[in-house]
Parts: C-alpha cells; structure tokens; sequence
C-alpha cells in the first residue's frame, strides 16, 4: 500500500524540479504557494500513529495561511509591479539547473543512507531525500538566478527544505508551537522586508536584475 | 524582570513609528536612559538570578548585553545631535528601527532557548535593514539587498544546524528543554557527530553575521552605506550578539567534550578572517569600508583568541568590550567627517587636524587605539591573546596572527595619516563640527582608557565567569 505521505512527499519534489524548469515569475510564485501548502501538511500525514490532535491542526492552519496564503499573496504583489515577468539570461541554464535538481536527487539519496542511520522507517527516509533536494534546489535556485525575485523564492524554497528536515529530525521542536509561531513571523517578516526593497529596486533601476546592483566592491 | 530589557524597545520602537521625528529624538535617548537602567539591574543581580523557560543571565549574555546598553546610550545621543544636521525623509522609520534593533539585540543576550536565539538573531537582520537602507540611493539598495539575503540565508543554515543539536539528543535518547542551561547539563549523553555537524552548521551561520570570512561580503556594503550611528550599532553591539551565538555553542561542545574540535575550527575562521581584511585594507580608497574591514579583522582576533583558550579566552573577551568602545567611537568620528566633507572618499578628505581639530584627534586616538597601540584597552587583549598562545604552543597560529596585525598597521596607518595630517587646499566644509556631536566619540574612547586603568572587580568577575566554563582563566 502506498503510504499517503509519500503522495505528498511526490508532490514536492515534482514542485521543486518544475521551479527549476520554469522562468515566468508569476508561474514560480504559483510553485510556491503550491508548495507551501504541501510542506505544511506533511507534519499532519507523517505521523497518524499519535493521531491528531487539535494543536497539530491549528498548526497546520496557520502554516497554510503563511506559507501558502500570505507569503505568495506579497510575492504576487511584487511580481505585479515589476517591469520584467520573465527570467532572461539565469547565469545557470534551465536544462543545466534541472540536471543539477536530478543530481541532487541522488546526492539526498546516498547521503540518507549513508548518514542517516537511525532507527526510522521508510517514510522518514523518503521524507529526508525530499528535504535535502528541496533545501539544494533553493540553493541552486538563489545562485543561478539573476532577478531579485527568483532569489527571494530561492530562499523560500530553501526555508522549506529546512523546515521538514527539521520536520523529519526533530520531534521535540512540534511539542513547543510558540517557537514555531516565532519562526513563521520571523520568516514572514523576511518576505516583507525583501519585498520592500525589491519594489524600491525596481523603482530606481528599473528592472529587479541584480547584475544592475555591483556599484559596491573593492 | 529580564525580559524587560527586550520589551521596553520593542513597545517604544513600535510606538515611535507612528510618532513625528521630534518626539522620536528624545524618545531614543530615553529608551536608552531605561534600557540601561534595567540592565544595570540585571548587572547587579538586584532581581535575583533569573531561568525561565526561554532566557536566562548568563554571564556572557550579560557582558554582551552591558557593552550594548552602554554603547546606545552614547549612540542615541549623537544621533539626536546627526539628524539635526542631515535630511532623511522618513526619520521615524529610522529611529524606531533603532529601538527594534535594540530590543532584537537585547534579545540575543539573554536568549537561552536555541531556537529563541536564533529567532533574535534573524530579528536583528530584519530590523537592521531599514536602518541600512534608509538612504534610497542605489548604493544602500544594494547593500541592503546583500545583507538581508546574505545574512538571511546564512541564519537559515544556523537554523538546521539548531535541528541537528536537537536531533543529537534524540539519537541517544535524552529528553531535555532545548535550553543551553539544560543541554549544557546531558551534553556528555549527545551524539558527538550530530553535535558536530551542529556546530558546523551554526558556525557558518552565525559566522556569516558576525563577519567572519569567507561569509563577511555583506559587512564592508552594509557598515559603509549605513548612517554613521546606524554603523557604530551594527560594528559595535551587532557583532557581538552574533559571536555570542556561536560562544553558546562552543560551550556546548566544551562540555560534550569536543572542545579542541570547535576551538580549532574558530581558529582557522578566525586566522581566514584577520587575512582577508589585511588584504583588502591595504588599497581601500573608503575610509568606512577601512573601518568595516577592521571589524573583519577584530572579530577574527576575537575568534582565534577563544579558539585558543586559556589566557587568551580572557583576552578575547577583553577585546569584545574594547573593540565595541573603540570602533563605534571611530564610527561616530566617521559620521562627523562624513558631515564635514560631504564623501567617503579618502582622498578629498584631509588636513583634519587644522579644519576639524576634536574630530581629527578624536578619529586618531581612536586609530590608535584600533591598531593595538597602548594606553588602549586593545593592546592589553592582544598581547593577551598572544601570550595565551604562546603558552598553548600554538606557534604556527599566533605567527599567521601577528603577521596579519602588522599587514593592517600598515595599510591603515598610511590612510589615516592622510586623512589627519595631509595638506588641504580648499578649506570648504560643509557642516562645522559642534561639541555635541564630538563629545559621545570622545566618551566612548575615555570608557576604553579607564578600563584599562581601573576594570571594575564586578566585571572581571563576569569574564571570569564566563570563560571557566571553555577552561579560559587569568592565572592559566
């Protein structure tokens, strides 16, 4: 039988090598709200054996509403008042960037097996390649891009990957929800403040390509 | 109440927003007035020991937290005096991010939950950076957009190393609060790879917000094209919370026993750090990119010193309270100059001592001191840090380390020469300087003299304190 989480966990990676592929903003702002949405519900899937409980699911909403909702609603904000909606020229091509996701793929593969000697189950296992290549694929995403909003999604991206390996390593973290509320905003607030200085970069230069920003240097 | 000292900047900061700029000014010093008073308070164990669920005093916090009470007292005077003379268009965005600052900082000195801690630290990020931008120009977009996506990424890795620390508990079974306090208590239980991979991870990041190569390409950007009172908190108070970060962590490898792992690694950021700004200080055409490049190098001295422990642990901390002192002075010299000639560029600067004389004596002295020359408290440190190595036997290190003291005596020297005491034809300023804004330089730089002078026992004590438990002592 196939596991619900492993549905989802598909559903991430699927999201994760489509970001790679793809170079409409508006398209990668869609990813995310996507993905977001998936990421938070994979605390609720994983573990059915403690069932849930009202915490795990009020948790699950409010992820949903920062995740999915508000951090894509600013994305979107932003996407629409720059002048460019497409990547041109990413210093890293999209069929090379999405080798590189594949690769990753692999490298998540073999270093689950090889580091993660726990006493887990599959499931978890699965759910540690999926987080290692999300948490990558951000990486890949936020060196290869040149437009200040492709970077911000980068880092989403990358956020989420940490989040569920931390979903994956820590259980203790889940048992705290004020922390976790605290790294939502702290997250959320990042979104904001990178939106604001974006929407200010595409006031003076025209244009969120950060090639236009290398005046400071020694 | 501990908490206080967060929360009253947080509350006034929120307020401030909303408030024109002339009830922000005095707003900031007042704030300041009481930041310090509780901390103060705290200082002096009035409230009793405190350990709640998420902070604590401990003495590293608490010496992390005086510097920064002291310095802002200082720096929110200036910049009551800075913004009469300056044009900003949004002055109180400006000063109640310098109250959320401060409260975000204060934060980080008492956290001792781990992921409080990082919760304050990505805090101090995303408070700062309207204090970087508030400028609009091209050259402030940029550094902000580096610093908040530099350092934002870099606390993300900080934040997995945090669930690699957790996940080393669970691998053998202990079931603690996540608090240092309590993880420090189970650390021999840990699994030494996770913790190690944790330390890693929450070096890098940190590290990337303390500046420490090759993560600081945010620094010379964000400490240049911030106003000068914004830069003196960011040099001053802002490095110090985020080595306190990794200080926490060292401990907790101390006392997991992986301590002469965690130390060699702080040394090799350190030495990277002390090089990489030798090598760009020699041809620096800025002199606030000389000065951030400085805070590079201090904070690698400052790492390599704990790296070695022992004496120099001492001295490392010594260094932390001079460097704060000394380098904001600089930084708030910088701002009056900045004022007077209208450019960060070295060379249309010059003759100081003629057309600004207390700030040309003030920025001097200050050099002075920055370099490691005495009657300054930095010489004491680093002669400090160099004995503590010499007894540890690490003479490979210490070589590398004074050899890069020397690099960046010279390149600065002849840069600060040429500001001071060159000749200058026209005798154009823009702004004259005043004693109100000379003043708070010249305290903060009288501060460092008198410690060396006279260090209060309380404080001795609480270096003291916060070393032993990295094996750091006076007499080892």
């Amino acid at each position: 039988m196939i596991h619900i989480s492993n549905i989802f966990l598909a559903l991430i990676l699927l999201s994760v090598l489509l970001s790679l592929r793809s170079n409409r903003l508006m398209a990668l702002v869609k990813l995310i709200a996507f993905q977001g949405i998936v990421v938070s519900a994979v605390p609720l899937v994983l573990d059915t054996a403690h069932g849930l409980t009202f915490k795990l699911i009020m948790f699950f909403f409010l992820l949903v509403l920062v995740k999915g909702v508000l951090i894509p609603g600013l994305m979107s904000i932003a996407v629409n008042k720059v002048v460019v909606s497409r990547e041109i020229e990413p210093i890293i091509g999209y069929h090379a960037s999405l080798f590189a996701g594949l690769i990753m793929i692999v490298v998540s593969v073999y270093i689950t097996n090889n580091l993660y000697f726990a006493s887990m189950g599959t499931s978890h296992k699965l759910l540690m390649v999926t987080a290692i290549t999300t948490m990558g694929a951000g990486l890949i995403l936020l060196m290869a891009r040149r437009k200040a909003i492709t970077q911000v999604i980068g880092y989403l991206i990358m956020e989420n990957g940490i989040y569920l390996i931390g979903t994956a390593l820590a259980k203790e973290v889940h048992t705290q929800y004020v922390v976790e509320f605290a790294v939502l905003l702290d997250l959320l607030v990042a979104v904001l403040v990178m939106g604001i200085v974006l929407n200010d970069i595409n006031h003076t230069f025209d244009d969120v390509d950060t090639a236009l920003l290398g005046q400071l240097k020694d | 109440m501990l908490q206080f000292v967060f929360l009253i900047p947080l509350l006034a900061g929120i307020a401030v927003f909303f408030l024109p700029a002339k009830i922000g000014r005095p707003a900031l010093f007042t704030t300041a007035v009481i930041h310090a008073t509780f901390t103060a308070l705290e200082w002096f164990k009035l409230t009793g020991p405190l350990q709640t669920k998420y902070f604590s005093n401990t003495p590293e916090g608490m010496l992390v937290l005086a510097i920064l009470s002291f310095l802002f007292l200082f720096i929110s005077l200036y910049t009551v005096f800075y913004m009469g003379e300056v044009e900003m268009s949004k002055e109180p965005v400006f000063n109640g991010s310098m109250l959320l600052f401060l409260s975000s900082m204060s934060m980080v000195a008492i956290a001792d939950h781990i992921i409080v801690l990082w919760i304050a630290v990505e805090a101090t990020t995303l408070m700062s950076a309207p204090l970087i931008f508030v400028h609009r120009s091209k050259e402030s977009l940029e550094a902000t957009w580096k610093y908040v996506l530099i350092c934002s990424v870099g606390i993300a890795l900080a934040l997995l190393g945090c669930f690699f620390v957790i996940f080393s508990m669970e691998m053998s079974n202990v079931h603690v609060p996540i608090s240092f306090t309590s993880l420090n208590a189970v650390a021999s239980q840990l699994n030494p790879v996770w913790l190690k991979a944790g330390f890693i991870f929450i070096l890098i990041g940190y590290g990337t917000k303390m500046g420490l190569a090759p993560m600081h390409t945010w620094l010379p950007d964000a400490h240049s094209e911030a106003p000068s009172p914004a830069s003196a908190l960011l040099s001053g108070a802002l490095l110090n919370c985020a080595f306190l970060g990794i200080y926490r962590c060292h401990q907790l490898m101390f006392a997991a026993g992986l301590g002469g792992y965690s130390s060699n690694v702080l040394i090799a950021f350190g030495l990277a750090s002390m090089l990489v700004s030798a090598v760009f200080i020699l041809n620096q055409t800025d002199y606030k990119r000389m000065l951030a490049y400085s805070s590079i190098e201090n904070m690698g001295i400052i790492a390599v010193g704990i790296g070695i422990g022992g004496l120099a642990a001492f001295g490392a901390m010594l260094h932390m309270i001079h460097h704060s002192l000394v380098k904001s002075s600089l930084f708030l010299s910088a701002g009056n100059i900045l004022l007077g000639y209208g450019t960060k560029v070295i060379d249309k600067t010059g003759g100081m001592l003629r057309l600004f004389p207390k700030t040309g004596m003030t920025f001097f002295a200050g050099f002075v001191g920055i370099s490691g020359f005495p009657p300054f408290g930095l010489f004491i440190s680093e002669l400090l840090i160099i004995l503590g190595a010499i007894k540890a036997g690490r003479y490979v290190a210490i070589s590398i380390f004074i050899f890069s003291l020397i690099l960046i005596f010279a390149g600065a020297s002849r840069l600060v020469m040429q500001m001071v005491f060159s000749e200058r034809d026209n005798d154009s300023i823009l702004v004259p300087e005043k004693w109100s804004r000379a003043l708070p330089p010249i305290l903060l730089l009288l501060t460092s003299l008198i410690l060396v002078i006279w260090l209060p026992d309380s404080i001795y004590q609480t270096i003291q304190n916060a070393i032993s438990s990295i094996g750091g002592t006076v007499n080892g």
